[in-house]
């Protein structure tokens, strides 16, 4: 989690007007979901991997670490794609080859369709996303609770470490029944500090005039045409030659 | 368990984000109304999003010795109640796709169907269908927060199986192929998770009395 944000934070793209590489990124995301996935996939997955790497300049062990996380549920699901069930005499299990197939589409679209949302978080911080919301008309309350959910979910991760090295030094997850006992004394903990903090937040903000709006400074940053269309112009070459190649494979 | 970015077919997706919608519309707009009345529920709120993100980031002990997390939907559902865990779930939601590359945009829809609506909803009609029978707290704690996560990965099977119907057994046969995938590991985890809820609850009645009591917005039975 914190270095997904850090490489957000700290990428050459950064500075970049968050629609220049929301749009580009989400265009192709859908683009992976509506083209032949093996054809178009591997061409997704690679330029996507390029612009982050190469442009963007983050590490590709941080990348890799991102496409990998959804790499379990492929492996319990995919499996499971190629097998075919019958229950006409008894229960059969059996291969078949429209499974296969299936389950090979299935993981290159997923895969390129990771790469796409890899891109988008490794480069662009979540503030810089959630400002965008405000565009699609969702009400300024709901974009503040937003923000205040980001930033104290990183308070209250360092303090969920903090508790947990607490009880592992103290033997708390020696055992299974110990381990239990731990983690619901961790969330049960962790709750009533969080409710605590809640509460000091509202006290400190009446304190200083709070009437449930606060303002931050925004980083105004001008949104650059070329960019853009560069972007969506490659986007659409993607897609184009996706097509092509899947016509002349097939 | 989150369904990968990417996993659905986009008319799949499209549908699972067209059912959720109207849920998570009538909740922010509830939750919009009673952050204009009183506006210090915000940081309430907030602190309860990030709670339930935490939450469902902690490892649970677990038998065969592989990584399981929690849910979190039966607790949130207790404490907060279903219509504001249906916005909460999808926050924490698309927090985990973008944090943690947990879940995905595509595949939201579909996955707040499962975390964010049915898992809650039927984990708060468990328990309040326990509590009207007169089961004791523990009792209808665990069953909520069991039966939830099973409901959260029953309608996950549906969702995988309607999507990648099987080409002899159809549907159907799908439906058992992914339950019977899931019901290894996720019976058990379930009844984890039962566990730790009523430790849970044990320990918020014993030690947080007031911290519960500033949940007036919550259907609040725990108190």
């Amino acid at each position: 989690m914190q270095a997904i944000d850090h490489h957000a934070w700290t990428n050459r793209w950064r500075d970049w007007h968050p629609a220049e590489k929301l749009l580009p990124a989400g265009s192709l995301l859908i683009l992976t979901l509506i083209l032949p996935p093996l054809s178009s996939g591997p061409l997704v997955l690679g330029s996507m991997a390029w612009a982050t790497v190469r442009g963007a300049g983050v590490p590709a062990r941080a990348l890799l670490n991102v496409l990998a996380a959804p790499a379990a549920f492929l492996v319990a699901g995919v499996p499971f794609l190629a097998v075919s069930v019958h229950f006409a005499d008894g229960l059969g299990l059996y291969w078949s080859p429209d499974g296969l197939r299936l389950a090979l589409d299935t993981t290159v679209r997923a895969l390129a369709a990771v790469s796409c949302l890899a891109f988008l978080t490794l480069t662009t911080p979540l503030t810089d996303l959630i400002a965008l919301l405000r565009r699609l008309g969702i009400p300024a309350g709901l974009i503040e609770l937003i923000l205040l959910v980001y930033r104290l979910i990183f308070v209250f991760a360092e303090r969920a470490l903090t508790g947990r090295r607490a009880q592992t030094a103290r033997l708390g997850y020696v055992r299974f029944d110990r381990s239990l006992r731990s983690v619901g004394g961790l969330a049960s903990n962790l709750f009533q500090r969080a409710l605590h903090q809640a509460r000091r937040m509202e006290i400190g903000l009446a304190a200083r005039g709070y009437t449930g709006e606060l303002r931050v400074l925004g980083s105004e940053r001008a949104l650059s045409w070329p960019r853009l269309m560069m972007g969506m112009t490659l986007v659409a070459l993607i897609g184009l030659m996706g097509e092509w190649l899947a016509r002349g494979l097939s | 368990m989150h369904i990968a970015e990417g996993f659905l077919p986009p008319l799949h997706a499209a549908a699972w984000m067209a059912v959720s919608l109207p849920f998570v519309a009538v909740s922010a707009y509830r939750v919009d109304r009673l952050m204009r009345e009183q506006p210090q529920i915000k940081l309430l709120l907030a602190a309860a999003g990030a709670y339930a993100f935490i939450l469902s980031a902690l490892k649970l002990p677990s038998v065969t010795g592989s990584c399981s997390h929690a849910t979190g939907t039966g607790l949130g559902a207790i404490l907060f109640g279903p219509s504001v865990m249906a916005l909460l779930g999808t926050i924490v939601l698309v927090f985990q796709a973008l944090l943690l590359a947990h879940g995905g945009l595509t595949t939201l829809g579909a996955n707040v169907f499962s975390m964010a609506i049915a898992g809650p909803w039927i984990a708060h009609a468990v328990f309040h269908g326990s509590r009207r029978l007169h089961a004791p707290l523990a009792v209808s704690v665990f069953l909520a927060a069991t039966l939830g996560d099973w409901a959260t990965y029953l309608v996950t099977t549906g969702q995988l199986a309607l999507a990648f119907p099987d080409p002899v057994s159809g549907v159907a046969g799908a439906a058992v192929k992914f339950a019977g995938v899931f019901a290894l590991t996720q019976i058990p985890l379930a009844i984890i998770e039962g566990l730790l809820t009523v430790i849970v609850i044990n320990l918020l009645n014993q030690n947080s009395r007031q911290e519960l009591d500033l949940l007036a917005f919550a259907p609040g039975d725990v108190r």
